[in-house]
């Protein structure tokens, strides 16, 4: 439906895109993203006729965008930019039915269609109760659904949104977004936004429009953009900075600081928040015995660990017992964070009592029962006195296991 | 549901609400009264009865005077000057999306005078034209003001900050203060005296002869203003907006331009620079009718720039009777406290 074919753009003569090429259909929601100042904004305003094409056409249902005029793209694209407005005492209503301009007379007088749309507007991004309210009364949140609303008003068949959530809390963020899924599937309207948040991206994109460098590409599925390692190339990330394709989330590694190392015996999830933890507190983080494929697996290698673990759906090998035990009694202490236990890993119990026995002090996290464990704990905030206490104890107790 | 949507739809007009149009009438109260005593009241008194009959023609021959030839076109030049102040200032505002613009503090009438005073030295020098017609007049304040509104447009481009683009208009202001200045010398005793009025303001100079050109002009504009109350609302959201909903900004912008210098041109030519009713009229209509949209804006400015104007050119004349102040003098005293307070709110002022 809008597409762009050659496209060059940039500012006052200065490109900043070049060889453009894309298209987007109706009903598709489609994310753009890339780093800071890499030209999104400007693809965008390209895209919706606010910047005239170096060079290159922008066309629309077949037709070429600069042959219309300034009101006939206002029935065709609704655009919802960055830049907050100065507070107005307009009321919402009176703000969505801006977006009437290119139907209405010059006195503005709203005939009947214009009034169902601008209320059909309202109902779809979920705002009637708030129609009588002042601008600027809302919230950042408020605010920006009204504005969509607006460019909705116009009825346009591309709505192009320039980081419509950058500025809103989580849960705004969350619905904004959703809203505009929601719009481009009912009202078969191809939603075009960038957005600074990749995550949030990948997870509701149908597709991904990456600019980076001056170029452009466009994706059919955040899923394939995910398997050609798109994130990390996109970002450079690498070295402290991760992005993992299993958790569609990039994780940070903390720097190695030579912290005390502490082992979890941990698996099926139950182990990430301990990880999490350890990992901001400055500890070195070494686990096991876990089954490849567990979310504990993933983060614990993630954040940089040294991970002891067993083939998928493998009951735990003698040798990998043994590993684990000796990497236990090469740290100054240990946590078992209670995992779910079953015929797959009922080992990990077991390591646990021969840590308690013959390793660092233990920690029990959670509900489970291990003779000789120092102390159990439910609470994860009272997590880092005790592991200080273990830690402490640790040296007095078992001097010789820390000089290893 | 119905009666929900019959109350949304009863508000779906974008003209004023019925609330809107109980203030405009409201507003409009004492501009009726301000009018009469406009041509009551002055150094010399004439009671209603005698202005009446004045007008009708059947007055003395002092009265008839008095009323008819000087009384008349000052509350006239005051009613309308006042009034197209207003709503010049309503279309800077919007212009530039700053709620402290104002014909005065951005320049434009000091650009008019400037351009006045030239032309006046220049036709009698060079005898090129008759340097006190009224067309030529008002024709060389037009090019004065809109060639300031035009820089400061320009400029508002390059420069972002509100503070900033205020001292750029003062000091243009003080630049065109100078040249007039400058240019009085080669004037005239005589001549003098007239220039000496353009550059404090009063409503005191107008005469039918000036004025009778300037009227319909004047009555023109304020009609059709409301045919720009539609694009100044859409302009309240920023220009990117206004260009994505439809607006051709750049033809807009002219007809904006040109529709802010007209009225401070002819007022500026009657009467000099009257300063501060372009910048608190528009503020005191938003304050009172509780909205921004311009199709109340608008009228309620217009109203209101009259009742200020007509006041202050009535304390202008009685405070200090028999000596009369220059009515920016009286205006200065509530507009700058007010630019003053609006500095000191910054952004959190609702255009």
């Amino acid at each position: 439906m809008i597409g762009a074919v050659n496209l060059s753009a940039g500012y006052g003569g200065t490109q900043v895109l070049s060889g453009v090429n894309l298209s987007v259909g109706a009903g598709e929601f489609v994310a753009v993203i890339g780093p800071n100042a890499s030209g999104k904004t400007t693809l965008l305003k390209t895209l919706a006729s606010l910047l005239k094409p170096l060079s290159g056409v922008v066309y629309l249902d077949g037709t070429m965008v600069s042959k219309l005029r300034a009101r006939q793209i206002a029935r065709l694209i609704g655009v919802v930019l960055t830049e907050q407005l100065r507070p107005t005492q307009l009321t919402v209503f009176e703000v969505v039915a801006l977006g009437r301009y290119p139907y209405t007379n010059p006195l503005n007088t709203l005939s009947e269609t214009d009034s169902r749309e601008v209320l059909r507007a309202l109902a779809d991004v979920g705002i009637e109760h708030l129609a009588a309210r002042r601008f600027y009364e809302l919230s950042d949140g408020q605010r920006q659904k009204v504005m969509i609303a607006r460019a909705l008003a116009q009825e346009p068949r591309v709505l192009i949104l320039d980081e419509p959530v950058t500025y809103l809390d989580p849960r705004a963020r969350v619905e904004v977004l959703l809203t505009l899924k929601r719009l481009s599937k009912e009202r078969g309207v191809a939603v075009i936004a960038s957005l600074h948040e990749v995550e949030l991206a990948l997870r509701v994109a149908d597709r991904l429009i990456i600019v980076s460098g001056g170029r452009v590409a466009l994706y059919d599925s955040p899923e394939e953009f995910v398997a050609r390692d798109g994130p990390e190339l996109l970002y450079g990330l690498g070295g402290e900075t991760a992005f993992s394709p299993e958790l569609m989330s990039i994780e940070f590694r903390p720097p190695n600081n030579g912290g005390p190392r502490i082992f979890v015996v941990a698996g099926g999830g139950s182990g990430s928040l301990v990880y999490r933890m350890l990992a901001r507190l400055g500890y070195r983080l070494s686990t096991g015995v876990l089954h490849a494929g567990d979310i504990d697996y993933y983060l614990a290698s993630l954040l940089g660990g040294r991970v002891i673990s067993e083939k998928a759906f493998h009951p735990i090998s003698p040798e990998k017992m043994q590993q684990a035990l000796s990497e236990a009694r090469d740290c100054q202490a240990a946590i078992y964070t209670s995992p779910p236990i079953g015929p797959l890993n009922s080992e990990n119990r077991i390591l646990a009592e021969e840590i308690a026995r013959q390793g660092p002090p233990l920690i029990v996290f959670g509900n489970a029962v291990i003779e000789g464990a120092i102390a159990r704990v439910d609470d994860p905030a009272a997590l880092p006195e005790l592991i200080g206490r273990a830690l402490e104890d640790g040296l007095e107790a078992r001097p010789a296991a820390v000089r290893r | 549901m119905s009666r929900r949507l019959d109350r949304l739809f009863g508000m779906a007009s974008e003209l004023p609400k019925t609330n809107n149009i109980h203030m405009l009438l409201l507003i409009s109260v004492p501009v009726t009264p301000l009018f009469i005593a406009s041509i009551i009241f002055g150094s010399y008194s004439i009671t209603p009865w005698d202005a009446l009959m004045a007008i009708a023609g059947r007055g003395t021959a002092e009265s008839s005077l008095i009323v008819n030839s000087i009384r008349l076109p000052r509350a006239l030049a005051a009613l309308l000057g006042g009034a197209c102040l207003g709503v010049s200032g309503a279309i800077l505002q919007a212009l530039f999306r700053n709620p402290l613009a104002d014909p005065y503090i951005l320049g434009v009438t000091s650009g008019s005078s400037l351009f006045l005073a030239l032309s006046i030295l220049t036709g009698s020098v060079l005898g090129l034209w008759s340097p006190f017609s009224p067309y030529s007049l008002y024709l060389a304040a037009f090019i004065g003001a809109l060639m300031v509104v035009i820089l400061m447009v320009a400029l508002s481009g390059v420069v972002r900050s509100t503070t900033t683009i205020l001292i750029i208009g003062l000091m243009i202001s003080y630049l065109a203060y100078s040249l007039t200045s400058i240019l009085h010398v080669f004037v005239d005793i005589e001549k003098l005296r007239a220039l000496v009025y353009w550059m404090m303001g009063s409503f005191a100079g107008a005469r039918w002869s000036l004025l009778s050109p300037g009227i319909p002009v004047l009555a023109i504009f304020l009609f059709t203003m409301v045919l720009l109350c539609k694009p100044l609302n859409v302009l309240l959201l920023g220009e990117e907006y206004a260009r994505s909903m439809g607006m051709s900004l750049g033809r807009m912008r002219m007809f904006l331009v040109a529709a802010a210098a007209l009225p401070v041109s002819v007022v500026t030519t009657v009467s000099g620079s009257v300063g501060f009713v372009g910048l608190s009229a528009p503020y005191l209509a938003r304050q009172l009718t509780r909205t921004s949209n311009h199709f109340a804006i608008i009228p309620a400015s217009a109203l209101l720039g009259a009742t200020l104007s007509m006041t202050a050119d009535l304390i202008s004349r009685l405070a200090l009777q028999p000596i009369e102040i220059p009515v920016t003098a009286v205006t200065a005293l509530f507009g700058a406290p007010l630019v003053i307070y609006l500095l000191l709110k910054g952004r959190g002022v609702q255009l």
